[in-house]
Order: structure tokens, then C-alpha cells, then sequence
């Protein structure tokens, strides 16, 4: 027990130090800081940039990461892996601070991808199974792929402007920013899941739920907005990148919301929901507006992280993620019920939680986009449309997930279900009160706020409605449940191309490649055979060849002569 | 008479002896054409030696010189072969290699 | 002091061969690893900065050739040197054990030995007497020591339908196979440096100033059987997987270095017609990325995979070397450097499975190694993601700067080729990451079904796998260790327009 809390202990000097170095920045004062020069060769150098963006996303990271080691404590803290669970997040933290504070992108690039390794280590954590196993690789191989564009991208940063670090990029003006900002895109696209690189997210979620709700919510996956909303100054000179991160976006949020729609697990239906929540965060930032997209990032990081550890609270009580295991759940876990509840109400919008707000700034941004910003007009409105659209699908499924979990009738024969230990529902009623306490100090829109107000409540009133008159919310649209079969080319179709051009090649290899050396080798063995007929052993076959050979010399003798 | 003639009749002993040799099985033949092949010589240094005749006289002795040679060497080979015939009751040197 | 360094690990080498009936083989392997410490330390010492020839020696030997006896350490040859010297203690270090034969570390220590005597050489005949002088004991290491496999369960079908590759290839053949290759390239080798002396009069490296290109071919052949280069790679599989495990780890660790560090000399001596040919060296490299990563995706031996995958990383290398700029001779050497630790710590692992289970075959080894044997799951983990290029870890930073001198073009290659290869390349790391993944998901992961055999890292072993770990993660977080011997500017400003 007290080597659990060690972790903990550790994990919280950590988040400490972090808190004090980056507090003082939230005043929008930047500081960019060299640790280590770089020795001029690699151009690479230790340094850190800490901004007010910089500083929230480092206190998100901090604070949930020590919210996370505490609930594990009680999670997973019986389970014989646990030191190795518990030393990998605070590697996963590391890496989350180098990517936040970095001002060189080879630290920033090593952290992005530290976290991926500690991603893919924490989804395998529990490794006897098949399906957390293909998952970790899944999420690994599919992140890993996409971060080769940061990596060229970062090449292609430095040739273009001399340098690696980040403040004196943005302090150049804008250059060719369409070949960098497509290679971030691929980067961004893969790490936050967005489409057609999503399908690893919801596949990760076999991994220990607070690690979904660190990872796989808050930090890793939101890297990517952070990434953009940093190099922003450089991507917005690039229509045709900020169009393309604006479609990707739409794309994204409405398949996610409607995926989040008709899931029948829960844990899964979330990691539709983070999905289209962080394209909700590209549309922002499509429309040049920063603010509106780091906002949505927080507010979005705490109440995530609050509705995956209460799904992990709920996890506990019935031992299963299916939405068929829960209900009835209201009266049995208290704290979860109404720490959910609030998650739940800031992830459809509904005033006063900081969901609402933020989101409403994004709606802002892409309304604001039509008539100024990156974005051609029509593209903005379009955007803003299905944004819109996915509010009332977000209210929907909310409101469907919290009716399933808490409130419809439990299941027969379900053992008695219990609150979460302490060290449990304390992380919650934190995140809880963070939702609120994140408000103060929004922006409020008002025109933005009455109508985003009236589709959220639409949304809801639809899904209890529906629960009224048919007491059931499930949608029957087997093209949804199926996820529309965008994971067909990762799952069948490209480790199958893999699979036999990898046989074909060995084939090949063996076969072909090494023709030359089997051939050689053949070949000399037919000389050899052919000189051996000359060795007989018999006499009189040489002295014949001799006196042949006698003749020969000596007619060319004569005959030259 | 021209010293074509016995140069001819050499050439041609020294080829039947040559042929005997590297052709027949038969381990007599081949002394005899071993034999053939010294008296083609025997001829040559005799006609050499009448056409120099007031110059070199060396050809006579050299041709005595080679038939003691040749008697010895006969000698001396049809001992083996009968020796050989002792062991393997054959005279044919391909069967003789063979075993 | 070169000298001293290189006499040390021959004679006790040598004498380790002698006198192999009396000694004891832990004494034996001891005793190799004090002289191959004593030669690290020497080389490490013997640097007196890197725009001079350090400890150079210069002694008359040949005179009517022109050669000579002239050995030194070069901002080139250094960290060869030292990465040689390192892996030699480390193979002595994991041959004590009870059941070393001593005439077995005498071989490593000569084959070390003469390796360290290629990096030092500074004339070419040297070289190349060197470079020969470490293949013989290398066949006896491979022929003699090697896995007189039974083979790996080739008959077996894993579900996946991947058939075991190998025939049946003995020790000895593939030992055979490895001699007949590499001499094969010698002689082209031998050819070639004959001409450029015949062109330039010298032999000494540091007076050679170029050569003609039929020299500059046979060369690059010699070398590039050695790197290996597809399609000359065939042998490599083979020796590899049938060498007993510090067998494996000095083929891959130092014996491909002779090649690369070939190639990079070459590069320099004959940039004229080097540059004729780079092309295709740069075509070969990443063919050999390519190729080499789908190929590994199919191994269930997992020496085979490693052994593959080498040729991959030594793809990356030759890509560098191929843009002949600055960048790309760092790249090189790092990429080298950091194979040597990698790879070696991922065959002196592969040799601890094979000790345990008496194959490198993953199916027999079993799933769920993490449960079964947790440090040496944990280690060949950490291998195999820094063998895959993790940025922190040594085996990104090859990579990266092998990509970066290919993005910036050099003089020698053409844009659109230059950029055609990269992105195969970047294709490359992508499917690396992927058959590593799989290797993971076979050995480490999955329902462990424990084993009679199942033994953690002993001492010895855990000792080789600490240092090389932590030189891992040194020469991942400070690159510049390496990359600082080498002068260029961090970006060219303002190079590329779109």
C-alpha cells in the first residue's frame, strides 16, 4: 500500500513543480528559456517556450495526471503490473511537458513521441488479452505512421527557416506553409484521430480506464490542437491547409457524434465523443481562432477526463463497459450519479458548465470565420452548420448514455452494485467542481448562446421523449453500428497487402535474389564436372593428348615459322 | 636416292607405332608399338646420317646405342607384362586399371 | 599507444588459441575482457581533437609498394573505434560462463582485434589485410560455435500461414556461404584499391585524392557485399542466425561497420567517381529498407528478423552516405554506431532466449514473456523501440539526420530522386515500426504458458544489457557526442523554395 502511494507522491512533486514553474505564466506572459545550448551541429537545443497556452494545457496535464496516479491507487492498484502501470504515466507526463514547453521541435517531437510509446505500453496493459493487444498496436502503428509527417514536416520547417526552434519560426514570416502545414495535418490527423485516421481511438479503449482518461482524452490526443494552435501563425497563411483541417474537422465531429450515438458500450460511445470533441477544437482553429480552440481544449480535457473516470467508477461497481450491465445506478453511487451528471450536462452544453461556454467560442470562431479568418466564406458556414448539427447529435447521445447508465432499470441478476472507494470519487468530485470553476472567465456570446441553448435542449428533449413514449433510445441504423466500415482498410485490407507481399518478398528473397549466388554456384560445379572428364586416371588418354598437343605445337611451328 | 623416302617411311612407322600405343589395350601391342616407335627413330638417325655423311657421324653410334636400348627395354617390359599376366591373367590394361 | 592497443587483444587472442587446453573458460573469457577494456581505454585516451590524425604511427613496412605501417584515429574512425572496442568487452564479458570454450574467446578477440585494426588503418593495403584477417576466425566462430540446428520447427504453421524460412541450412554452410561472399567482395576490393594506387602513387589515405571510376565501382561492390546491400545481402540471414550469439552480435555489430566505414572512406577518398555511383547506392540502401522490413514481417526466427532488419538500418546509412554531404557523413557514422548498440543488444537478448529455449524461434519461445521472464522481456522491449527509431533513443537520430541530408538533396543526387527515396524511406520506418509491433505482440505479449526453461537475465547477461541500455539512452539524449565531430551548419538557410 504505501509503495502505491509513492508513485502518487512522486507523480505530485512532479505536478507541483510544473504548477509553480507554469502559474506565473497564465498571465500571458511568455518566456522562452535555454537550458541547454544546442552545440550548433544538430541545431538541437534544450529549450522551453511557456506561453498562457502553454501554462493551461501543462496544468491540465499536471492536475489530471495527478488525479489519474490517485484513482489508480484504488483502481488498479492490486493488480500485479501496477509499478510498471504507475512508472509509465509518469514517463507519459514527462513527454506531455517536453511537447507542451518545448521551443525546439526535436524535444517537442520526442515527447510526441514518448507519448505515443507510453500510449501503446498503457493500452497493452493488460497484454493476455487479444483484443488490448491488437488495439495497443493498432493505436501505436496508426499514430506512428501519421507522426512521420511531423518529422518531415519539422525537416522541412528547419530548411525553410533556419531554425528549430519554435519562437523564432513564428517570429519569421509565414513560408511555405502549405508543404509544412500537410505534413503537420497527417500528424495532427493521426495523433487526435480525426477522420480517416480515427478508427485506433475507439479501439484503444481496452486499455485501464484511467489511462483513457489521461491519455486518450485529455492530453495525448489533444496534443494534436495544441500542436496547431501553436504553429498557427505559419498555418494560416496556407488556405488550402486551413480548408482541408476545416473539412477534416466537419467530417470528424458529425461521424464521431453519430458513432457516439448507437454505441452499446459506454466506455467505447466516450471515445466516439473525444473524437468529434476534438475536431470540434480543429474547426476552431481552422477559423484562426486559437483562444477558442486551446478553450475548448481544457474545458473539454476536464470534463472528459471526469465522465471516463466515472465510467471507471461505474466499471467497478458492475465490472463490465456495456451499457446493458448498467442502470439503476442512481441511488446505489451517488457521487458518480451527479459527478457524471455534470460531465454529461458540459458535454451537451448546458449552461453554466464550461462546456457551454467553450463550445459556444467555437461556434463563435466559425461564425466569425464566414466574413473574416483563413477560411473561404462557404466553408465556414458550411462548417458552422454541421457544428451546430453535432451539438444537438452531442445532447442526444449524452443524454442517452447518462439515461442507460443511471436511470433506466438495472438488469436482472446484476450482483449489488457499490460506490467507488474514495480514492476514487475524490478525483471525480475535483474534475466536478472544475467544470464549474473553469467558467469563470469565459467569454459569453450571446446570439450564440441562445441558439447553441435551443439546439442542446432539442437534442435532449428528443432522447427523453423518445425514453417516454418507447422507453427505449436505441437507434437501429447498422451502417452507424458498423461504423460505416471505415476501419475495413486497417483492420482487413492493409495487414493483408502486408501479409502476402511480406510472404511474396521472402519468396523472392530466397528464390529470386539469390538466384545469383545458388547459379554461381551451380555453374561452377558444371566446370568442375567438365574438367574432371579430362582427369581420367587413364594413361593412354593423356600420352593421346599429349602427342595431340605435340602435333598441334609443332605444326604451328612449322606452318608460322 | 633422296632423303625424303626414309623420312616418309619413319614418319609413318613412328605414327603405326604411336597409334599402337595410345590405342590398343593389349599391353604387348603397346611395347611393340613402343618398339615401332624407336625403330622410326633408328631409321631417321641412319638416313640423317648418310645425307651428312661426311660431316657428323654420330647417327650410326646413337642408332646401335638405342637398339641395345630397345633390347633392354623389351627386355624388361615383357617381364612385366608377364609378370602382370601372373597376377591378373590379363594383358589388357584398361581391365588391369579397372580393378 | 595505437599500437598498444592493437597488440594487446591479437597476442592474448592468440595466445587464448595456444594454450585453449589450459585454461579454464571463465578465466579465458576473463582474461579477454581485461585486454579488450585495456584497448577501449587506450582508444578512448589516444583522441587528441577532431581536425587531427590522433596517435598517429607511421612506420615504413612494404617500400616498393609504398605501403606502410600507418594507423591513427580520425574524427571518422573514432567513434568506430571506441563502439568496436565496446562491444568486444561486452561479448568477453557475456562468454563467462562455465561452458566458454577459450579457443572461442581467443576468435573474438582476434576478429575485435583486427576489426579495430581496419578502423586504425591509414593505408590501404592495411586495410585491406585487416580487413581479411577478420573473416577466418569468423568462419571458425560460425562453422564451429554456430547452432547445429535441428531445425527451427520449419514444419510448423504459426496460424498466420508464414512458413519458416530457412531451409535447412547448416552452421557450416552458412558459415561457408558468409566466407565465399565477403572474399568474393575482397577481391573486387583488392582490384580496386590496386588501381587507385596505381592512380594516385600513395596508398596512404591521407594523400589519396581521387580515382578513377571503375576503381570507385569494384570498391563500392567490395563494400557494399559487406554493409550488406541488397540484392548482395543473401548471405547475411544465414551467418547470422547460425552464429552463436557473440557471433551474431560481432557480424552485426562491427563486421557490417567495415562495410559502411568503407563506403564513407570511399566517399571521401573518390568523391569524383563516387559521385557516379551514389545513385545507385542511394537506390540500393532504401530498396534494402523496403525490403528488408516486409521481409522481417514474415520471420518467426526472431535472429532472422534482427538479422534483416540490419539491413534496413544499414539502408538508412547507405541512403547517407549516397548524399555525400556533410550531414549525410554523420548520419552515417551515428546510424552505424547506434546499429552496433542496438543490434548487438538485441542479438545478445535474441541469445539469451536462444540459451533458454535452444532456438530463436518465437513460436517455441512462447507468448507472454513479460509474465515469464519480466527483465528480459522488459530489455528486448526497450530494444526493439529503439530499434524501431524512438526520437531519445540512439536509433532515431541515423535516421533523422540520414532523412535530413536526403530532403536537403547534396550536390550529387537530383532533387526529385532525392525526394523519391526519402519518401521510401519514410515508408521504410513505417513498416519497421510494424513488424517490430508484431515481434513484440509474439514474444512479450499474450497469454503466458510458462516453460521448464524460463529464466530471467542472470548476472552476467543483465550486466551486458545495462551498459548497453544506458549507452542507448546516452547517445540518444546527447547526439551530439557523435554529431559534434563533424562540421556543418545547423540548417542551410533559405535552400529549398516550394
Amino acid at each position: 500500500m504505501r509503495s502505491r502511494w509513492l508513485y502518487v507522491v512522486l507523480t505530485a512533486a512532479l505536478a507541483v513543480a510544473v504548477a509553480v514553474w507554469a502559474i506565473p505564466h497564465l498571465d500571458g506572459d511568455p518566456s522562452t528559456k535555454v537550458w541547454v545550448e544546442g552545440n550548433d551541429l544538430l541545431g538541437i537545443s534544450l529549450a522551453t517556450h511557456v506561453d498562457r497556452l502553454a501554462a493551461q494545457v501543462l496544468l491540465l496535464a499536471a492536475g489530471v495526471g495527478l488525479l489519474v496516479q490517485i484513482y489508480s491507487t484504488a483502481y488498479l492498484g492490486h493488480h500485479p503490473r501496477y509499478r510498471s502501470y504507475a512508472l509509465v504515466i509518469i514517463l507519459f507526463l514527462l513527454g506531455m511537458f517536453a511537447v507542451v514547453a518545448a521551443d525546439d521541435l526535436f524535444v517537442l517531437l520526442i515527447g510526441w513521441e514518448v507519448m505515443g510509446l507510453c500510449s501503446y505500453l498503457l493500452i497493452g496493459h493488460e497484454w493476455e488479452t487479444a483484443i488490448a493487444r491488437s488495439g495497443a498496436a493498432k493505436a501505436f502503428l496508426m499514430t506512428r505512421v501519421a507522426d512521420l509527417g511531423l518529422l518531415v514536416g519539422i525537416l522541412v520547417i528547419g530548411q525553410t527557416y533556419g531554425t528549430y526552434r519554435i519562437s523564432e519560426v513564428l517570429a519569421q514570416e509565414p513560408k511555405n506553409a502549405t508543404a509544412i502545414g500537410l505534413l503537420l495535418l497527417v500528424a495532427v490527423v493521426g495523433k487526435s484521430a480525426q477522420f480517416p485516421l480515427h478508427t485506433w481511438l475507439p479501439d484503444a479503449m481496452p486499455g485501464p480506464t484511467p489511462i483513457t482518461a489521461l491519455i486518450h482524452a485529455a492530453t495525448m490526443v489533444a496534443a494534436g490542437v495544441y500542436l496547431v494552435a501553436r504553429l498557427l501563425p505559419i498555418l494560416v497563411a496556407s488556405e488550402l491547409v486551413m480548408t482541408l483541417l476545416a473539412l477534416i474537422a466537419a467530417v470528424t465531429m458529425l461521424l464521431g457524434a453519430l458513432f457516439a450515438l448507437v454505441q452499446s458500450d459506454l466506455k467505447r460511445a466516450l471515445a466516439w465523443s473525444t473524437v468529434s470533441q476534438l475536431a470540434f477544437m480543429f474547426a476552431a482553429l481552422s477559423a484562426g481562432d486559437a483562444d477558442a480552440g486551446s478553450d475548448h481544449l481544457l474545458s473539454h480535457g476536464a470534463f472528459k477526463a471526469l465522465l471516463f473516470l466515472g465510467c471507471g467508477c461505474v466499471m467497478h461497481a458492475v465490472g463490465s463497459s456495456a451499457l446493458s450491465a448498467m442502470g439503476g445506478l442512481r441511488l446505489r453511487m451517488p457521487v458518480t450519479f451527479w459527478s457524471m451528471t455534470i460531465g454529461f450536462a458540459a458535454l451537451a452544453g448546458v449552461v453554466p458548465t464550461v462546456g457551454f461556454f467553450t463550445k459556444d467560442s467555437v461556434l463563435a470562431a466559425l461564425e466569425h470565420g464566414r466574413e473574416d479568418g483563413p477560411l473561404p466564406g462557404g466553408v465556414a458556414l458550411l462548417v458552422f452548420g454541421i457544428a451546430l448539427l453535432t451539438s444537438f447529435i452531442t445532447a442526444a447521445y449524452a443524454t442517452r448514455l447518462w439515461l442507460l447508465a443511471f436511470l433506466v432499470p438495472a438488469p436482472e441478476g446484476r450482483a449489488e452494485a457499490h460506490e467507488a472507494p474514495r480514492a476514487m470519487t475524490g478525483p471525480i468530485i475535483v474534475l466536478a467542481v472544475a467544470t464549474f470553476a473553469l467558467s469563470i472567465g469565459q467569454p459569453f456570446h450571446l446570439g450564440i448562446g441562445v441558439l447553441s441553448t435551443v439546439v442542446a435542449a432539442a437534442g435532449i428533449a428528443v432522447v427523453l421523449v423518445a425514453w417516454k413514449r418507447r422507453r427505449d433510445v436505441d437507434l437501429a441504423a447498422p451502417w452507424l453500428i458498423s461504423e460505416l466500415w471505415l476501419d475495413r482498410p486497417y483492420a482487413l485490407w492493409i495487414p493483408a497487402t502486408m501479409r502476402s507481399s511480406a510472404r511474396a518478398i521472402v519468396d523472392v528473397d530466397r528464390d529470386g535474389i539469390d538466384a545469383y549466388s545458388q547459379g554461381s554456384a551451380g555453374a561452377a560445379q558444371l566446370v568442375s564436372r567438365i574438367l574432371a572428364l579430362v582427369q581420367s586416371g587413364n594413361v593412354q588418354r593423356y600420352a593421346t593428348v599429349i602427342a595431340a598437343g605435340v602435333i598441334v605445337f609443332t605444326a604451328a611451328a612449322v606452318v608460322l615459322a | 636416292m633422296p632423303l625424303l623416302y626414309p623420312l616418309v617411311l619413319s614418319a609413318a612407322l613412328f605414327g603405326i607405332g604411336l597409334y599402337g600405343v595410345l590405342a590398343r589395350r593389349n599391353a604387348v601391342l603397346m611395347l611393340l608399338g613402343v618398339e615401332l616407335m624407336l625403330n622410326a627413330v633408328n631409321l631417321n638417325l641412319v638416313a640423317f646420317d648418310a645425307w651428312f655423311a661426311d660431316q657428323i657421324h654420330t647417327g650410326q653410334v646413337l642408332t646401335l646405342f638405342t637398339i641395345t636400348l630397345a633390347a633392354a627395354e623389351i627386355g624388361l617390359g615383357l617381364a612385366i607384362v608377364l609378370a602382370l599376366f601372373r597376377a591378373v591373367r590379363t594383358v589388357d590394361v584398361d581391365e588391369v586399371g579397372a580393378e | 599507444m595505437i599500437t598498444a592497443a592493437l597488440t594487446i587483444p591479437f597476442v592474448v587472442g592468440l595466445a587464448l588459441l595456444f594454450l585453449r587446453k589450459l585454461v579454464a573458460g571463465r578465466t579465458a573469457a576473463w582474461l579477454g575482457t581485461v585486454a579488450m577494456t585495456a584497448a577501449l581505454v587506450l582508444f578512448a585516451l589516444v583522441w587528441e581533437g577532431k581536425d587531427k590524425i590522433s596517435g598517429e604511427v607511421d612506420v615504413a613496412w612494404i617500400d616498393p609498394l609504398g605501403a606502410r605501417l600507418h594507423l591513427g584515429a580520425t574524427a571518422l574512425s573514432w567513434p568506430f573505434l571506441l563502439m568496436t572496442a565496446f562491444i568486444g568487452v561486452l561479448c568477453c564479458v557475456w562468454l563467462i560462463a562455465d561452458d566458454t570454450a577459450p579457443a572461442l574467446v581467443g576468435l573474438v578477440l582476434i576478429i575485435s582485434a583486427s576489426s579495430l585494426g581496419v578502423f586504425a588503418s591509414l593505408d590501404l593495403l592495411l586495410f585491406f589485410v585487416f580487413f581479411e584477417l577478420a573473416l577466418i576466425p569468423m568462419w571458425f566462430v560460425i562453422a564451429w560455435w554456430g547452432s547445429s540446428t535441428v531445425r527451427s520447427s520449419g514444419h510448423l504453421d504459426d496460424g498466420s500461414g508464414f512458413k519458416n524460412v530457412p531451409a535447412e541450412v547448416t552452421a557450416r554452410s552458412a558459415a561457408t556461404r558468409f566466407l565465399l561472399f565477403t572474399v568474393t567482395g575482397s577481391a573486387l576490393l583488392l582490384v580496386g584499391i590496386v588501381l587507385v594506387a596505381r592512380d594516385s602513387r600513395s596508398l596512404q589515405l591521407t594523400e589519396i585524392g581521387g580515382g578513377p571510376l571503375a576503381a570507385a565501382i569494384l570498391i563500392v561492390l567490395g563494400f557494399a557485399v559487406k554493409t550488406p546491400l541488397v540484392p548482395l545481402h543473401t548471405w547475411l540471414p544465414d551467418a547470422h542466425s547460425k552464429a552463436p550469439t557473440v557471433g551474431s552480435v560481432l557480424l552485426a555489430a562491427v563486421f557490417l561497420k567495415l562495410g559502411t566505414y568503407g563506403l564513407i572512406i570511399t566517399s571521401t577518398l573518390l568523391s569524383e567517381s563516387f559521385a557516379d555511383v551514389a545513385p545507385y547506392v542511394a537506390g540500393a540502401g532504401v530498396v534494402g529498407i523496403i525490403w528488408s522490413a516486409l521481409a522481417c514481417y514474415a520471420q518467426d526466427d526472431l535472429k532472422r528478423l534482427i538479422a534483416f532488419s540490419s539491413i534496413g538500418h544499414m539502408g538508412f546509412v547507405a541512403l547517407a552516405i549516397s548524399t555525400m554531404t556533410d550531414i549525410g557523413i554523420a548520419a552515417a557514422v551515428f546510424g552505424s554506431v547506434a546499429h552496433g548498440l542496438v543490434t548487438g543488444l538485441l542479438f545478445f537478448l535474441s541469445g539469451s532466449l536462444k540459451d533458454r529455449f535452444g532456438t530463436a524461434s518465437m513460436r517455441v519461445i512462447g507468448r507472454g514473456l513479460y509474465a515469464r521472464t519480466p527483465w528480459l522481456a522488459v530489455a528486448f522491449v526497450f530494444a526493439a523501440v529503439a530499434s524501431l527509431g524512438l526520437p531519445g533513443l540512439a536509433g532515431f537520430w541515423g535516421e533523422l539526420l540520414s532523412l535530413r541530408a536526403a530532403y536537403e538533396v547534396g550536390d550529387v543526387l537530383s532533387k526529385p530522386y532525392a525526394w523519391t527515396v526519402l519518401g521510401f524511406a519514410v515508408l521504410g520506418v513505417a513498416l519497421t515500426t510494424a513488424y517490430f509491433v508484431r515481434a513484440i505482440r509474439l514474444l512479450a505479449q499474450g497469454e503466458p504458458v510458462a516453460q521448464d526453461v524460463d529464466r530471467d537475465l542472470d548476472l552476467r547477461e543483465s550486466v551486458v544489457g545495462f551498459a548497453l541500455v544506458a549507452s542507448i539512452v546516452v547517445l540518444g539524449l546527447a547526439p551530439g557526442l557523435i554529431v559534434g565531430l563533424y562540421d556543418f551548419q545547423p540548417v542551410a538557410v533559405g535552400a529549398v523554395t516550394p
